[in-house]
């Protein structure tokens, strides 16, 4: 296996890409307990249209389908529910579908080789037949009308939607009641046989573990399944320009929320200039900024803004979110902010304070089993190894920074949504 | 990895798990104090008011700058009820020094230092907190108030728990109430603050790479803001065995704007001893602790009622509480299965298998601890509020010996209290 090693956070990678294509990613850790499997496929909400490998035409599925294919992997032909097998084996598993990823994860401390001989079995053996698929509506139907009423989500939401015209990060994950009414079996299949094929896929492994014996293991539990050829995805032209500066939309709520966008689209040096992005969103509206301590003083807002930077294949985009009375001044004040920061430019202890912050979060990312993992899978997806967050901060530095600045935080490419009584 | 306990003064206790498995160290102060109407709405507030700036670091901008250039440390405080007391809780949270690329003075004794200040010499002028500060933070807390309705499952919950617990300590929602906001004057909180702070009990947590348990008592005694810290004989509510009387099922229905029933029902539990009680969790673990529980089972995946279906036990006050977000329309067809459940638990209607489950997965989740330095400090917390200052293997321990019997005696001590649904409508 090749090994990656960070100095800094003392952790290392071990990793192999297997002749079926799968990618095994093992990160051991010594003396924890607790271990952490997680088998993610690069296909998400966002993939509701592309070409079969060895096809000419393109399939168009309902929305929503990645999630409902997770929900219903779970089921067995005999009639199990591996979800139960699981539990029984006094593991705790899951699974999960964002825009641009699915993944089948367990955590647990006994049985792990036979947890993972499980969960290994289920990703490989999907069942689905027109009774399944029927019943299971209604539970994905309850799901989805339990974010209807989440304020949080639809804020979030109606952001993305302001900033993308076309593209299908703007449609739910769990896709419509009215939506998935028309997923069926065989399409199912068609999106699992594309998909969930090892080429497309990468498992990651985090634990107390001897690596190659390790990926001894998981090689005996696969199934032989030729690496298929490249799926072509299609992705619906997006523009530049933001879709629409505002979206307001009316729910029961004490007291207004509101989510700021900054539409970025695919950036060079995506490591570097994502850190800058942080080191910036702090500088900007962190907790010692002052923005955030004018707003609060007055009023204006009651708690701190929650801000991400939110990266995928072929787009990204800054987040910025919060409760207030008045979310039109909040929106005001950043781009006033932004201005100010763009003409005087960025003060050099600030930022070298910020960077500090930036580095000790960066350690923090390795503590956790089941984070770190989550974290090596979300940036596998899309190309990146987590160590290299680390080795890239030094090189940020405030020349670069002001670059970004300029180049990423501009007025047109600014959305603002707001729900409210 | 274990608890070290020492009383540094009477009433003030210091906790340390010593270990070298993390990145990070971990530091905790609960102060306990009794959960009563007359101060609930002032110890809010006064929680707010702690974090906006200290004797030496006088606003909220200067601790985050501060905070910021210790690479980031972390710090939190709030407010949370535990059995029949409020409790102010404080976090920081820094990063281990070897893994900083120069290793100044130590992180976790700037850390010890600033949480201590927090807690303890509050940012005043002419003896009481900044005015500023003091008209700020009341709307804030306001606000608070508000906007608990709009999560819509955690409102609910309460909402439950306050209708059992009616004109008991526990049934008082812990930011207290709005009406009381105003009539809190400044200098009066802060003397307030000032005399809790002399009489509550307080528990000092700290877990990671630590010197020897003497040094930081040490340090701690030398202290200024501990220094301030006075014997005391602590107030706040002690454990006790609580009897509550065989109540009528009482239902509640609430109206809002929800697309989503939320269906909360608040079981009695008549646990008398520790081991009733730990049975009462492997119950708990059977019913509704899982995916495997016979709620999650029978009521989303057989009946395909609701996405989210499952129950905790909350020991101190013995009670459990089963949680479903349901379509408006099915709330007889829950009901009905989640009652059927609860007689089949009364009927020993449960398989060896799920039995084992169960105890598996509360131990699985007890093993895990070890791994997490704050759900560890959280379990070591909950043990000296119970009194039972019970290691993690002693309890996990007392989970395996748990017979199928007491679990279904324990059963027949179960019945159901409130019944809480919150539905659409204005």
């Amino acid at each position: 296996m090749q090994v990656i090693e960070n100095l800094k956070v003392k952790e290392k990678l071990y990793t192999e890409k297997l002749e079926n294509g799968l990618t095994v990613m093992i990160i051991p850790k010594k003396d924890v307990q607790k271990k952490y499997v997680i088998w993610g496929t690069k296909y998400g909400s966002n993939d509701s249209e592309f070409i079969v490998p060895g096809e000419t035409e393109a399939t168009k599925v309902p929305n929503g389908i990645a999630h409902f294919l997770e929900h219903k992997m779970f089921e067995q032909e005999n009639g199990t529910d591996s979800l139960f097998a699981l539990t029984s084996m006094g593991v705790s598993a899951n699974a999960y579908t964002t825009n641009d990823q699915t993944a089948y994860l367990f955590e647990g401390i006994e049985n792990f080789y036979e947890a993972l001989t499980e969960l290994m079995h289920t990703v490989q053996h999907p069942y689905f037949t027109d009774e399944n698929v029927e019943k299971e509506k209604g539970i994905i139907a309850q799901e989805i009308k339990m974010y209807e009423d989440t304020p949080e989500w639809r804020v979030y939401l109606n952001a993305i939607k302001a900033m993308y015209k076309y593209h299908p990060v703007r449609i739910d994950t769990a896709g419509t009641v009215e939506s998935i009414s028309k997923i069926t079996k065989e399409t199912l299949y068609k999106c699992y046989n594309t998909f969930y094929n090892p080429s497309n896929m990468i498992l990651v492994i985090c634990g107390d573990f001897e690596p190659e014996e390790l990926l001894e293991e998981v090689k005996k539990r696969l199934i032989e399944t030729p690496a298929n050829g490249e799926i072509k995805r299609i992705y619906p032209q997006e523009p530049e320009e933001i879709n629409q500066e505002k979206i307001e939309e009316q729910m029961q709520v004490s007291t207004p929320l509101y989510t700021i966008g900054i539409k970025v689209g695919k950036l060079q040096e995506e490591v570097k200039a994502g850190l800058a992005i942080e080191i910036l969103l702090d500088l900007l509206v962190g907790p010692s900024s002052q923005m955030y301590q004018k707003l609060y003083s007055e009023g204006t807002v009651f708690g701190e803004f929650n801000y991400s930077y939110e990266t995928s294949r072929d787009y990204s985009h800054i987040i910025i979110g919060g409760t207030s009375k008045d979310p039109q001044k909040v929106y005001q004040e950043f781009k006033k902010r932004v201005a100010e920061l763009k003409e005087k430019g960025i003060n050099k202890e600030d930022f070298e304070r910020l960077r500090k912050k930036l580095y000790g979060n960066l350690i923090k990312e390795f503590e956790d089993v089941s984070h770190i993992a989550r974290m090596f899978l979300s940036d596998a997806i899309n190309d990146i190894n987590s160590f290299d967050y680390l080795e890239e901060i030094e090189s940020v530095n405030l020349e670069y920074a002001t670059q970004i600045l300029n180049q990423i935080f501009n007025e047109e490419k600014m959305v603002i949504s707001i729900i409210k009584n | 990895m274990q608890e070290n306990k020492t009383e540094i003064k009477k009433g003030i206790t210091l906790h340390t798990i010593n270990t070298q498995k993390f990145k990070t160290n971990l530091m905790s102060i609960y102060l306990t104090t009794k959960l009563e109407e007359q101060t609930v709405t002032k110890n809010a507030l006064a929680a707010l008011l702690l974090r906006r700036g200290t004797a030496t670091i006088p606003s909220q901008e200067e601790i985050s700058k501060k905070l910021e250039e210790m690479y980031g440390c972390e710090f939190d405080n709030g407010i949370d009820k535990m059995g029949n007391n409020q409790i102010y809780k404080f976090y920081i949270e820094t990063v281990n020094d070897e893994f900083l690329p120069q290793s100044e003075d130590k992180m976790w004794k700037k850390a010890l230092e600033m949480i201590l200040e927090i807690a303890i010499s509050p940012y005043s002028e002419n003896g009481g907190f900044k005015e500023e500060y003091f008209e700020k933070e009341k709307n804030t807390l306001k606000q608070i108030i508000e906007m608990r309705k709009d999560n819509k499952a955690r409102y609910s919950l309460d909402r439950c728990i306050e209708e059992m617990f009616k004109g008991e300590p526990y049934g008082i929602f812990k930011y207290g109430k709005i009406e009381e906001i105003e009539n809190i004057q400044n200098k009066e909180l802060y003397e307030f603050y000032q005399n809790l702070i002399q009489n509550c009990k307080i528990d000092i947590y700290m877990s990671g790479n630590l010197p020897e348990e003497k040094e930081i008592i040490e340090l701690l005694n030398q202290n200024k803001d501990f220094k301030k810290l006075q014997e005391r004989e602590p107030i706040y509510s002690e454990v006790e065995i609580e009897n509550r009387e065989d109540s009528q099922e009482k239902l509640v229905e609430e109206k809002m704007e929800v697309s989503q029933g939320k269906l909360i029902i608040g079981l009695n539990v008549k646990a008398q001893n520790q081991k009733e009680k730990i049975a009462t969790v492997v119950y708990n673990a059977i019913l509704g602790g899982s995916a495997n529980s016979k709620i999650f089972r029978n009521v989303r995946e057989k009946a395909h009622l609701a996405y989210t279906a499952a129950s905790n036990y909350i020991r101190l006050k013995n009670a459990i509480f089963i949680r479903t977000g349901i379509e408006i329309e099915n709330y007889e067809k829950a009901l009905k299965i989640i009652k059927e459940q609860l007689k089949d638990m009364e009927e020993g209607n449960f398989t060896e298998e799920d039995f084992n489950e169960a105890k598996q997965v509360i131990t699985e989740g007890l093993k895990a601890t070890y791994d997490e330095q704050d759900t560890q400090i959280t379990y070591y917390f909950s043990q000296e509020l119970a009194k039972e200052n019970m290691e993690i293997k002693e309890y996990m321990k007392k989970i395996n010996e748990v017979t199928k019997e007491e679990v279904i005696n324990i059963a027949k001590k179960i019945s159901i209290d409130t019944i809480y649904f919150l539905k659409r409508g204005e």
